[in-house]
């Protein structure tokens, strides 16, 4: 019977080429799109979870919380190290504290002042971490050094902006490179933030400028500051107690400078945008679905149609003998390996996709993982199945009460 | 043995055929004679269970098969008859071992396919699409599909239709070589094959008084 059904359409084989594909294309793309909003979802809310508090200067919390987790936006300003120094004093609540300063640019790519650990999971290809206790450091993300074709042990010079001219006069070795992330971690430079404390302090020691005169803005980051305080709580319930402490409060430092601090619990925050984003996501779900629909109509009007011109075959089985029962199984086994193939194809099709759009979807800091699934894709293909199988037990079971011969 | 007894046919036009008693002995080739529309067709198919009488039986063997479900005259027929249909009724887009192999499905074993083949002369198109063979090939096709499960019964409508007398002339020789010992039944327009039957019948004279058909063997030739 099998061997008989695929004889059969491989003499039908351009309608269900025509079939194949547009079942493949509608549930691929219905399912990519459920995959990729899914996990896009998941990874940004994963790595806002990363950390339980971000403590900064007083702003927008979503551009705190964008800045220090996916390098985009400008820093909102600076506050001073002595923060941080009395948050990692504080061990009863806090396991972990990481200073963050962005500032300078090496060929377009942003340059991040940290800690070795803010590093802490990410591989390095070669080379090695660089030593917080140090300065004049680098390592480099994997599309900065691929496109700088750069090497452990050569020397960068940063600039003051993006793609600036002002570049310092004192070099950064390249001590390490990081794998691939397929992340924003790809297209930055991390070195330790004395190292940035260094390269901005116009003291003797380290004035690079000459008599070149810099704005306020490029001079922020003098020795003693940064952009944010990335902190780890021992609980959840601790995290609550940071966020509330440090937020609005008034730092005064020794030299009688005061900041207003704001502090974020970077989940809430990224989830209050992924809930404004919702919206369209929803659009993109009613898109698919519509694309669904219609598609659903033309597999079951083209797989009618088949059957309507499958008439004078079933006609020609029905006078040598062959039963209506053998005949109606003999169509549900040939639709349903249509259905079996295009579905198996459109979860192929799906998965080929997650690849390709692998770069783009890093730039949200997320990492496409091409083998997650989610139960609702199978749930999607499973129905795109029966929806191409459907209309043939349909037809099979009119046609069966309305047999042509003996009338 | 087959009795076709006080059978009518009423066709949705309201044609009707009134057919007197007929029976077709076992071993035995018949041809039917007749003008179009006198129901020979009809009568074929009615043998095969293909169509159902008004009135009337049909009887098999001692087996009433108008009292038969159609499931069942269907398991008859895939079995025990061998139907050659007038218009051959292959797929065109199929090779000719694939059109005997659908009677696959109802289990029918087809292993002498290729033997007839021979047997037909056409055993070197038997990977060959059936839209790419000519008329008499095609008729050769569809008797090897109608005599591959050793059927009791032929049937034959019109084997000879298409094609000129030459050739449906050799077609009918080959017909009643490999029907030997079966009851082959046979439709056709064309008088000059009724030499090669055993029994001619008139059709067109089937419609009147009831008759032994036996009785009146080579009337016609």
């Amino acid at each position: 019977m099998l061997g008989f059904a695929l004889k059969n359409m491989a003499i039908k084989k351009v309608q269900i080429i025509l079939v194949v594909l547009s079942i493949m294309l509608s549930a691929g793309i219905g399912v990519l799109a459920y995959n990729v909003a899914s996990q896009v979802d998941d990874g940004i809310t994963q790595n806002a979870g990363y950390y339980s508090v971000i403590v900064g200067p007083s702003g927008s919390q979503t551009q705190l919380a964008m800045n220090t987790m996916y390098f985009t936006d400008e820093p909102l300003g600076t506050i001073p190290y002595s923060v941080v120094t009395q948050l990692q004093m504080d061990g009863t609540r806090v396991s972990r504290v990481i200073p963050f300063a962005m500032a300078d640019s090496y060929n377009g790519s942003d340059v991040v002042g940290t800690t070795a650990a803010f590093l802490d999971g990410k591989s390095i290809a070669s080379g090695e971490m660089f030593d917080d206790t140090t300065t004049l450091q680098v390592v480099v993300g994997y599309n900065v050094a691929k496109i700088n074709e750069l090497k452990v042990g050569d020397t960068i010079y940063t600039s003051h902006s993006a793609g600036g001219t002002d570049t310092h006069a004192q070099g950064l070795t390249v001590v390490g490179i990081l794998e691939q992330c397929h992340s924003v971690y790809d297209n930055v430079v991390f070195t330790q933030i004395r190292t940035l404390w260094a390269m901005h302090d116009h003291s003797e020691a380290y004035d690079e400028h000459g008599n070149e005169e810099h704005s306020e803005e490029e001079h922020q980051h003098t020795a003693g500051t940064v952009c944010a305080i990335l902190i780890n709580t021992k609980n959840p319930a601790y995290a609550m107690q940071l966020a509330n402490e440090y937020d609005g409060m008034i730092f005064n430092t020794a030299d009688g400078e005061s900041f207003t601090l704001q502090a974020i619990e970077p989940m809430a925050v990224v989830r209050d945008v992924l809930n404004d984003a919702d919206n369209t996501k929803y659009i993109v779900f009613v898109l698919c679905a519509v694309i669904l629909v219609m598609n659903i109509m033309i597999i079951s009007i083209i797989t009618l149609l088949n059957m309507y011109h499958s008439a004078k075959e079933i006609s020609l089985m029905r006078l040598i003998g062959v039963s209506m029962k053998k005949i109606n199984l003999l169509y549900i086994i040939q639709n349903s390996l249509v259905g079996l193939v295009s579905t198996l194809m459109a979860f192929g099709l799906s998965r080929l996709c997650l690849t390709f759009m692998g770069d783009y979807v890093a730039s949200m800091g997320v990492v496409l993982n091409t083998g997650k699934i989610y139960s609702l894709e199978f749930i999607i293909l499973g129905g795109v199945f029966l929806i191409s199988v459907l209309p043939t037990m349909i037809w099979t079971f009119f046609t069966s009460r309305k047999d042509s011969i003996s009338s | 043995m087959i009795e076709i007894k006080n059978v009518t046919k009423q066709f949705q036009n309201e044609t009707a055929i009134d057919y007197k008693d007929i029976t077709f002995e076992t071993g035995k080739s018949y041809m039917l004679l007749g003008a179009s529309g006198c129901g020979k067709s009809t009568l074929l198919n009615m043998i095969a269970g293909i169509l159902a009488p008004t009135q009337g039986s049909v009887i098999i063997d001692g087996v009433n098969m108008t009292e038969k479900s159609q499931k069942e005259k269907d398991k008859f027929r895939i079995r025990h008859v061998g139907y050659i249909f007038q218009d051959f009724k292959l797929i065109e887009d199929m090779s000719v071992m694939d059109n005997i192999n659908i009677l696959r499905l109802e289990g029918v074993d087809t292993a002498g396919a290729s033997k007839l083949l021979e047997v037909l002369d056409i055993a070197d198109k038997k990977n060959a699409k059936v839209k790419h063979l000519s008329g008499g090939q095609k008729q050769r096709v569809a008797i090897a599909r109608a005599l591959v499960k050793s059927p009791d019964i032929i049937l034959a409508d019109e084997p000879t239709g298409n094609l000129n007398f030459a050739i449906g002339e050799q077609v009918i020789k080959e017909l009643i070589h490999v029907s030997e010992g079966k009851t082959l039944i046979a439709v056709t327009h064309d008088d000059r094959l009724a030499q090669y039957f055993d029994v001619v019948v008139d059709m067109n004279d089937m419609t009147g008084d009831r008759r032994d058909l036996n009785s009146k063997e080579k009337e016609g030739v």
